[in-house]
């Protein structure tokens, strides 16, 4: 199948934006979802943009029933380590299924890789649910380690009111 | 104790790069400890910085056996969740043992939780090894919940030659 992969534009908020909720209803989380289309548009394409994404395209030929040539995407960012230094975060890695098994999320996840290496980034960091076997079976393919599982390491998350009384002086 | 937490200057990261080293004792992996002082100067002093620090001081008269004022250190960033915007992920947090238990770390993990309302972040998130159950209670205490447990997140990694061999395998522009 012939796919290409680049920069995401402002264009192509609204096609991420379908595709966030597609993969928030896959995570089964989709009411969690408040990042709309807009935010999109100002987050990531402003000055000091907070994120960068790049998207998979197909032929118009092989578009989807719905008319869609966007069919998968990658947002990243960068972050730090106090020990190694810059790093990638990839936070989201998104096919539609019925352009999975192709190498498009490999040569999603290979073009984020590519460029945080270009940016002196020496880790490429992500998140995954522990029942997401597929997820978790692709990564471990392609040669990453789970830090959780070998090292320990366990996410924690402070927010709503529990924020807001730890953000009081 | 009197302390004063305030933001980090570029002359701190010596003592930021001392206290990183001290925490990486700690969690037992100094051998992990690769960053310099100028790569801390470089990326967290520049026009566009990857990190903010904030560091705990205190007054001469209570210095450290070895002379430190520069007593504890929290190291951020903001990152980006796609369900709920601008985050904030604290990286480091570290007060040195002889001054705990005084509110130092409640006071550094505070003005990160601020500093992040101000910025209109939604979220703060750490990351916590299972063993460090100390750690671990005073989070819990503070209101953060473990993901991990509840909710299943592991966090992946690629790096060294597995991040090479990906990279090389990217489609060409």
């Amino acid at each position: 199948m012939d796919f290409s992969i680049r920069a995401a534009n402002l264009e192509d908020c609204k096609d991420i934006a379908r595709m966030i909720m597609e993969l928030a209803e896959y995570e089964k989380v989709s009411e969690h979802v408040k990042v709309t289309q807009k935010d999109l548009e100002q987050d990531g394409f402003s000055k000091n943009p907070f994120f960068h994404g790049i998207v998979a395209e197909v032929p118009e030929a092989q578009r989807t029933k719905d008319g869609h040539v966007k069919i998968g995407y990658a947002l990243y960012f960068l972050s730090y380590s106090s020990w190694k230094g810059r790093c990638v975060y990839m936070e989201d890695l998104y096919v539609m299924p019925e352009f999975r098994g192709k190498g498009i999320g490999k040569a999603l996840m290979s073009k984020v890789a590519q460029l945080g290496m270009a940016a002196g980034c020496t880790q490429l960091n992500f998140t995954v649910l522990d029942w997401n076997k597929a997820s978790l079976d692709f990564y471990a393919a392609q040669g990453c380690s789970d830090v959780t599982a070998a090292l320990g390491y366990h996410v924690m998350r402070c927010e709503g009111a529990e924020l807001e009384r730890l953000a009081q002086p | 104790m009197d302390f004063k937490i305030r933001a980090a200057k570029q002359e701190d990261c010596k003592e930021i790069s001392r206290m990183i080293i001290e925490l990486a004792v700690f969690e037992k992996m100094q051998d992990q400890v690769k960053i310099s002082t100028q790569e801390l100067e470089r990326d967290g002093f520049c026009s566009n910085p990857l990190f903010e620090c904030q560091v705990a001081e205190v007054s001469e008269e209570q210095k450290s056996s070895q002379g430190y004022t520069v007593v504890g250190y929290v190291l951020y960033y903001y990152t980006y969740s796609t369900w709920m915007g601008l985050t904030v992920f604290m990286e480091d947090l570290y007060v040195m043992p002889e001054y705990r238990g005084k509110g130092i770390g409640k006071g550094l993990m505070s003005k990160v939780a601020q500093v992040g309302k101000e910025k209109q972040c939604t979220r703060l998130q750490l990351a916590v090894l299972d063993w460090n159950t100390r750690s671990l209670d005073f989070y819990i205490m503070k209101g953060a919940r473990d993901m991990t447990a509840s909710e299943g997140w592991h966090a992946l990694r690629f790096d060294g030659e597995a991040l090479d061999k990906l990279a090389a395998e990217a489609p060409k522009d």
